[in-house]
């Protein structure tokens, strides 16, 4: 059901700065890759320019063969792409379930009414939040929001999602439980690009890592082998470590 | 054609002059003041009344009316504005709140307006003598009013870009969050921030007065124009404001002199709209 | 459909036929009460359809209410009655169309400063119009309804915009209103066509306002620009719907009724200090229930439980 993300020189310019510079990447259905870099090397603007947030200055984006590249938001949702937000972003007058059934009712297909409510129960269920559709979203703990933000992201039915330092803030025991929901993920064969910090979480769950520094890629490949390198090194410690 | 780019800009400076109040207000103490053009009448009003009733000079009634403008404002900061900053989770629930507020009470001041005045227009005759400009005639009122504006603006910028208070407010502006990490007590930058503004809007009230008929009712109309000239500026930009100010009089000025007095709403409005759909973040506006 | 809702029709629609009735049985004064309080009701509810769950405060109610009437003291002579509201109708879309289209994209604040000044726009543009271009100021309204037929119009108008109101709320539509009044880029990455939902919701409501303004007209026999642009309408409507909640169905409807008659008391006992007490009333409003008073309730209830 997932399909491949294909990136080719994309591009992107904030007035004077290059934020990215001819980036090019693949992922194959399935496939859980991890997209690392310090602060500021472009991470998160590839993201939003996947996801339709940003409009870019060069490149195409295509999903299983579907030119993306210019399409707002709302379509690029609509072409399978979800995504969660680096800090939580929950919509506080929707209950938890109501939070779901927004991406079921305009997600790929159109859920709605009793349907809908199974589904979103379904997705709740899935990241551990069973039972608790009609709780406020505003009495969640942190590590709940992020599970309901997961289901509301799985609840359009994407073929690819982005997570946006979606591990990031959790305790040690909350942040196996969120490694754990990836990996489930993973089994059901969903295609997941990552933005990460936590090392621990990419080598757990990352069969392939793309490196970024200064907005440029500066390395691609297995996570074990691209960890070790020395660009990579420098870039995330500085000179002195490479 | 020179007359009217001399009114022009006389209109424009007046703008100039109040926009930046309103910009400060807005940009600084984040608070949508749609009451602003009804404390521009008030200031009119009272001007109007210290001038035919006691006899005042315009230009002393400025001594009296520009700290009053201040002192209202600050109290209506303290007592209306301050609990909703408090209440307000983010910036957009504080815009929302500050925006009902504020409509309420340019009710309140115009039903005060219209009780003591009536709903007629108001005007009175100050330095109405013809003075010649560059080969054109303009009335002294006019002459006056631009050098007040251009004097008042300009000291404003001085204080912004060159004081320590001036660089206190603006990193308020800039950063509302950190600005407190740097020992700036913010509740007093956006208190002051907001009196000042209301010292602005005295300052033009009584400077329109001068040479511009008034009615209790025409401070939605001064409102709007501020609005669109901080819009058109960029929020919160000083610099923005004035050229945008004197632009908007420019336009008023020779829609009225060679399509029709009638429509210089129409205009202000169709400016506001190319501008909406061209640069919404303003002339100066960063994107 | 389950019994609640059921109820819930039944009794709507027994006291729709019970107000119906009512100007057989009442006096024309309270006839005419009652068709001043369906107007604001339906106003009131029209206004919260789209500014209620988008928070997007629309300042132009009586832009697009001036228009209505306007458009019938232009055309009744001209056409047909159920042309002329038609045309009303056609109008308040197109204006409505023209404000979203230009300043819906943009962040909130643009729209509400736009709104703000729309009203006294449309009403100079119409005075210049009838000046220069029609030589007229001022026109005259010969339509033969009485008060009560105004009321069932009325009356119409607002079950039309309650249901409208209730199917909203029960669609996805509803629910993505309520999204993108909380986050609209989260909205708009859950698949919502933000713009596109906001200016269909503004077009419905404007929809609405023009023609409860057009409906109103014949009430006044004689229209000019000074009478139907009076920015105190938009005022009403705002603090109604507030008052209220204008996040819920009946909210604009609990909040019009009482205002509604006490307006109509200051307005005869205070006609000078009008605008001053409404204003009062409206920062209170703002401070005390920001959501409310449904909602208050509701706050109420609960703190009692625990």
């Amino acid at each position: 059901m997932s399909k491949p993300l294909e990136i080719m020189n994309l591009h992107k310019r904030f007035g004077g700065l290059v934020a990215v510079k001819d980036v090019s990447f693949k992922l194959q259905p399935g496939e859980v890759v991890g997209l690392l870099g310090p602060n500021g090397s472009g991470k998160t603007t590839v993201l939003n320019m996947i996801s339709g947030a940003l409009p870019c200055d060069g490149g195409t984006v295509r999903i299983g063969g579907t030119d993306i590249t210019m399409m707002k938001p709302h379509k690029v949702a609509k072409h399978g792409v979800a995504r969660t937000f680096q800090l939580v972003r929950p919509l506080p007058t929707l209950s938890v379930a109501e939070n779901v059934q927004l991406s079921l009712a305009f997600g790929k297909k159109r859920h709605w009414g009793r349907e809908a409510r199974a589904l979103a129960e379904e997705k709740l269920a899935f990241v551990g939040l069973e039972g608790r559709g009609d709780e406020r979203v505003g009495n969640l703990t942190y590590i709940d929001q992020k599970r309901m933000e997961m289901a509301r992201a799985l609840a359009s039915e994407p073929d690819l999602l982005l997570l946006d330092e979606w591990l990031a803030g959790l305790n040690p025991s909350e942040l196996r439980i969120g490694i754990d929901l990836v990996q489930n993920l993973q089994g059901q064969g969903m295609t997941v690009l990552l933005v990460e910090h936590i090392m621990e979480a990419v080598r757990a769950l990352c069969s392939r890592c793309i490196v970024m520094s200064a907005g440029e890629k500066i390395a691609e490949g297995p996570s074990a082998e691209v960890l070790q390198e020395p660009a990579v090194i420098k870039a995330y410690l500085g000179d002195d470590h490479a | 054609m020179l007359e009217h780019v001399v009114n022009g800009l006389v209109l424009g400076g007046t703008y100039a002059l109040v926009a930046m109040g309103l910009t400060i207000q807005y940009g600084i103490a984040r608070i949508m003041n749609l009451g602003f053009g009804d404390m521009i009448i008030a200031a009119c009003f009272a001007t109007y009344v210290l001038f035919t009733t006691f006899a005042i000079n315009p230009l002393v009634a400025l001594l009296i009316l520009v700290p009053a403008g201040y002192v209202v404002s600050d109290l209506i900061y303290r007592i209306l504005m301050k609990p909703l900053v408090a209440r307000a989770p983010d910036e957009g629930a504080l815009e929302v709140d500050s925006i009902l507020v504020t409509f309420g009470l340019l009710f309140v001041i115009q039903g005060v307006l219209l009780a003591l005045f009536g709903g007629g227009y108001a005007s009175y005759s100050f330095l109405n003598t013809p003075v010649n400009v560059l080969g054109t005639v303009v009335a002294g009122n006019r002459l006056l009013a631009l050098v007040l504006s251009l004097a008042i603006g300009g000291a404003m910028v001085v204080i912004l870009f060159r004081t320590r208070w001036g660089m206190v407010l603006r990193a308020v502006a800039l950063a509302p969050k950190s600005a407190p990490l740097f020992g700036i007590d913010t509740d007093r930058a956006a208190r002051t921030a907001f009196a000042i503004g209301g010292a602005m809007a005295a300052t033009g009230g009584v400077v329109l007065s001068m040479f511009q008929t008034f009615t209790a009712t025409a401070g939605v109309v001064f409102t709007m124009k501020a609005l669109i000239v901080v819009i058109l500026g960029g929020k919160g930009s000083v610099p923005g404001a004035i050229v945008a100010g004197l632009l908007l009089g420019l336009v008023e000025t020779f829609v009225a002199a060679y399509v029709d007095p009638g429509l210089t709403l129409a205009a202000v409005y169709a400016v506001f709209l190319v501008l909406l759909l061209v640069r919404p973040n303003g002339l100066f506006g960063k994107a | 459909m389950n019994m609640k809702t059921l109820h819930g029709f039944a009794l709507a629609g027994v006291a729709v036929v019970l107000l119906a009735c009512a100007p057989l049985l009442i006096s024309d004064y309270w006839t005419g009460v009652l068709l001043g309080m369906t107007g604001y009701v339906t106003l009131a509810t029209a206004w919260a359809l789209f500014s209620g769950p988008t928070r997007y405060i629309s300042l132009a109610t009586v832009a697009f209410f001036g228009v209505g009437a306007y458009t019938v003291a232009v055309l009744n002579e001209v056409m047909p009655y159920p042309l002329v509201l038609l045309c009303a109708a056609g109008i308040g879309m197109i204006m409505a169309l023209m404000v979203g289209l230009s300043t819906l994209r943009l962040a909130g604040v643009y729209f509400v400063i736009f709104t703000f000044g729309l009203a006294e726009l449309v009403r100079q543009t119409v005075s210049w119009w009838e000046v220069n271009v029609t030589y007229t100021m001022g026109r005259y309204i010969f339509l033969p309804f009485e008060g009560r037929h105004i009321y069932w119009q009325l009356l119409a108008l607002a079950v039309v915009t309650f249901l409208i109101s209730w199917a909203i709320g029960r669609s996805r539509f509803g629910l993505a209103l309520k999204a993108l009044g909380d986050d609209e880029t989260v909205a708009a990455h859950a698949g919502v066509d933000v713009t596109r939902i906001k200016l269909l919701l503004f077009v419905i409501s404007s929809t609405i306002i023009t023609l409860v303004g057009a409906i109103q007209a014949p009430r006044w026999t004689y229209i000019e620009p000074s009478i139907v642009f009076n920015p105190t309408v938009s005022f009403m409507t705002l603090i109604m719907a507030l008052l209220g909640g204008a996040m819920r169905l009946w909210g604009p409807l609990v909040g019009a009724v009482p205002l509604f008659l006490l307006f109509e008391w200051l307005s005869v006992s205070f006609p000078d200090h009008f605008s001053i007490i409404l204003g009062l009333l409206f920062i209170l409003i703002v401070f005390v229930m920001p959501n409310g008073v449904l909602a208050k309730i509701d706050d109420l209830r609960k703190g009692g439980r625990t």
